[in-house]
């Protein structure tokens, strides 16, 4: 009986510590990172000739996410013939017209596997701005008129910084904190900064260990939790003192990001693995496992009650998230980079060579809606909102959607 | 006489009290924009100086194109950190300039690109600025800047160059590109100028051009077991010659004399040495120069180094089998008159993984563009010297051997 009201009170307490999103994608996967989007009348097909709302030029690549608050959508790149040349810009959301274009000179390294570049962290913003991080460990915070509020050179800072595979973590936000995640070959740590001037409120020392894991924000009781998996570990910190509260080995991911529903944190491990929250950490027995759900780059997706993956391999895979049990496992065209989304009852999957393919997400079965194609790279995982589906490519953005 | 005086110094009295309040306001501005950017200038690591940096950098924006010089020159001896204050300064100003209607000076813009007093990087944006309103300053400057200070609009120079050498037919095309060559510093363009010229019946020296060293003395191993070699200065850190054994990881070890017919200076440890696992080798190369001059110690490497010049450590990097992007360890120094020894300390961990095995170096003496110097090298196993990077016909001889 106790267990049931401290997982009843953990739900309560995660339902009123979700952010009021608003239809908004404030940062990597969108709302605190699931994928989920509660954008409805959503665009189905689409084509480089048809349901393009708009679409504008980028000066470089990048395989960070497009992001989206209000009128406002944010993207990085980079360029160079050694990648040293880190871009902010900002669009209208509703035009394409681009509001605001800031350079950085990357002050860290910018050694990289080819597939991926300097502008691989997703940004974060909020109403106020955005807040740039690079895998050079350059950060910036902009205001929404692109004046900079603040910027770090991470690697000045902390110089035995180094992951010459690439950085990709992205920074979220919890409230006045900008939470950044620094896991790599040299000094490693997980940061909270204050959003105004960009000071460190606390710094926590981790492993030095590469991970591309981005952190996940969950609520419990009267504290804010910071849930941050590595290869040694799922660890829980307190994201106003930056102090750890559990550890658990039951979740090691070093790529894909977990999935926070509810009280159950669905793992990148062993295929999906499923396993309650309560406030004192991860419960020892999973309460779903669903293996043949086998995300390779990509995140897993939780959305009307089953739980997808897609790979390198282009295999979508769909198990009940409650049981588990393997709905369909499909093969689709092409590599996938990008994690999938899902909102208005669709989940979409967007492979490496900018093909969309649209399945049916109340359906327990392979029911493809439509295949779209853009023809362009595409590493990136999509945004939603406005009613739209922002892509960015390795040459412009385009917003799909009326 | 004082009569005459007395009335004029009264008119000139008159007419300066009159014009001060249009010069007040003037005055009182430049002396802002100076403390603004000079607020900019005082950031240094962890965010200090960013509450007044937020502030200044929106004063200096303020200013609109009246700042966009003064912010331009104040790159010259700003920190990185800084410096990226300063840019996105210049993007704002420019953006706003722009908006508002009004050109750039591109008479100011052209003439601060090309005086090379002023930083590279502000000068290449100061040309960025410059050809987004004329694109024919392209032709006009580039010539120019063949063997300039910054990368970009060297690289630029370079490959407008070749375009117009490979559009025209000339007998002088071989004498043509080999002069072109000497310009080269990024390895793309390196390469590919050097195909050139052989195409064209010439001949270059690649590893020349890029300074490598092609003989040096080895020694190994000595242990690293679970990584402490790295952390460990084994008596050959200090070495100031290649005399003298030591106590290695199995048994007594001696350096041994090596040399590599590689264009790029590649070592290949494995094969020269053995294939030790939790080990640490070190190279010690002698480079003469005939008088004191600054340098770069470029070093290309798949695992951990450290890079010593004269018993100083210039650089180390701590990070096994994520990469080995060209150049990426650099250590800068000083050398000497006369006799330099350096020492390049190649750790390799215990991985067992097919992709972990390399254990190889490349290293090279260059200055701060990536140009070659004035060096010489010792043949450690006979002291006789020979240019730095020369590969002897004895080495290419026993590589072909092999």
């Amino acid at each position: 009986m106790n267990r049931m009201l401290l997982a009843a009170s953990c739900t309560l307490a995660l339902a009123l510590a979700l952010p009021a999103t608003g239809g908004e994608w404030p940062q990597f996967r969108g709302p605190n990172a699931t994928g989920v989007s509660p954008e409805t009348n959503l665009p189905t097909e689409w084509s480089k000739d048809k349901g393009i709302k708009w679409k504008a030029p980028l000066p470089a690549r990048g395989v960070s996410c497009p992001v989206v608050v209000g009128d406002h959508v944010y993207i990085t790149c980079s360029s160079g013939t050694r990648d040293d040349r880190l871009h902010v810009l900002c669009f209208d959301a509703n035009t394409g017209k681009q509001l605001w274009h800031r350079q950085l000179k990357a002050t860290g390294g910018t050694a990289c596997h080819p597939k991926t570049c300097m502008a691989a962290p997703t940004p974060v913003a909020d109403e106020t701005g955005v807040y740039a991080l690079f895998a050079t460990g350059d950060l910036a915070a902009f205001d929404s008129d692109g004046t900079l509020r603040w910027y770090r050179s991470l690697v000045g800072d902390y110089p035995t910084i180094t992951n010459q595979v690439g950085m990709a973590a992205s920074p979220v936000l919890v409230k006045d904190k900008l939470i950044v995640p620094m896991d790599n070959a040299g000094e490693s740590f997980l940061a909270a900064v204050d959003t105004k001037y960009g000071k460190n409120v606390w710094k926590a020392e981790r492993p030095r260990d590469i991970n591309w894991v981005t952190p996940i924000v969950r609520t419990v009781g009267d504290a804010t939790e910071v849930l941050f998996d590595g290869p040694s570990g799922l660890t829980a910190y307190d994201a106003n003192s930056g102090e750890k509260r559990w550890t658990s080995k039951l979740a090691h991911g070093s790529i894909p990001t977990g999935v926070l529903n509810g009280d159950t944190l669905y793992a990148p491990v062993g295929g999906v693995t499923a396993f309650k929250l309560s406030a004192k950490g991860l419960e020892e027995t999973p309460v779903m496992k669903a293996k043949d759900v086998q995300p390779g780059m990509p995140s897993p997706l939780v959305y009307l009650g089953k739980v997808y993956a897609t790979n390198g391999n282009g295999i979508v895979s769909c198990a009940d998230a409650k049981t588990g049990k393997l709905l369909y496992k499909e093969r689709v065209k092409g590599a996938y980079s990008a994690s999938p989304i899902a909102a208005d009852g669709k989940v979409y999957f967007l492979n490496e060579t900018g093909l969309c393919t649209v399945i049916d997400g109340k359906a327990d079965t392979f029911e493809v809606l439509a295949t779209n194609n853009l023809g362009e790279e595409t590493l990136a995982t999509p945004a939603i909102a406005n009613a739209r589906i922002y892509i960015r490519t390795d040459k412009a953005i385009y917003a799909i959607g009326k | 006489m004082l009569r005459w005086s007395l009335a004029r110094f009264r008119r000139v009295v008159l007419i300066a009290a009159a014009l001060i309040p249009a010069i007040q306001p003037t005055a009182a501005a430049d002396d802002e924009m100076t403390q603004a950017i000079a607020a900019l200038k005082a950031v240094t690591k962890e965010g200090k100086g960013n509450e007044d940096a937020g502030p200044a950098w929106k004063t200096l924006v303020s200013r609109g194109g009246a700042a966009l010089f003064p912010t331009l020159e104040a790159f010259d001896d700003a920190n990185p950190t800084a410096t990226n204050w300063l840019r996105t300064a210049v993007d704002a100003i420019a953006e706003k300039e722009l908006a508002a209607g009004r050109k750039l000076p591109t008479d100011k813009l052209e003439a601060f690109a090309k005086n090379t007093k002023f930083a590279p990087s502000a000068r290449r944006t100061a040309y960025e600025l410059l050809v987004a309103q004329d694109a024919t300053a392209k032709d006009r400057l580039l010539p120019g800047f063949l063997n300039d200070k910054s990368r970009e609009l060297r690289r630029d120079a370079i490959a407008r160059e070749l375009d117009i050498l490979e559009k025209t037919t000339r007998p002088t095309i071989k004498a043509d590109l080999e002069k072109l060559f000497i310009y080269t510093r990024d390895k793309d363009q390196v390469d590919l100028l050097a195909k050139k010229v052989a195409e064209n019946g010439g001949s270059v020296s690649v590893s020349e051009h890029f300074g490598f060293v092609t003989h040096a003395a080895l020694i190994a191993p000595f242990d690293s077991t679970g990584g402490k070699g790295y952390g460990i200065a084994y008596p050959p850190e200090s070495a100031k010659d290649s005399t003298g054994s030591f106590k290695g990881k199995m048994a007594e070890v001696k350096w041994g004399m090596f040399s590599t017919a590689d264009k790029y200076g590649k070592f290949d440890l494995n094969k020269l040495l053995g294939k030790h696992k939790d080990a640490v080798a070190y190279a010690l190369a002698v480079i003469v120069a005939d008088k004191e001059m600054p340098c770069e110690i470029r070093v290309t490497s798949i695992t951990s180094v450290k890079i010593l010049l004269n018993g100083k450590e210039l650089f180390g990097r701590d990070e096994y089998h994520h990469g080995a992007p060209f150049d990426a360890h650099i250590g800068k120094g000083t050398l000497k008159k006369g006799e330099n020894v350096i020492v390049l300390k190649v750790c390799q961990n215990n991985q067992t993984d097919s992709w972990a095995q390399d254990w190889f170096f490349q290293m090279r003496i260059c200055d701060d563009t990536g140009g070659p110097l004035p060096l010489k090298q010792k043949i450690t196993a006979d002291g006789k010297l020979i240019p730095l990077g020369a590969i002897t016909e004895t080495t290419e001889k026993k590589e072909d051997k092999k």
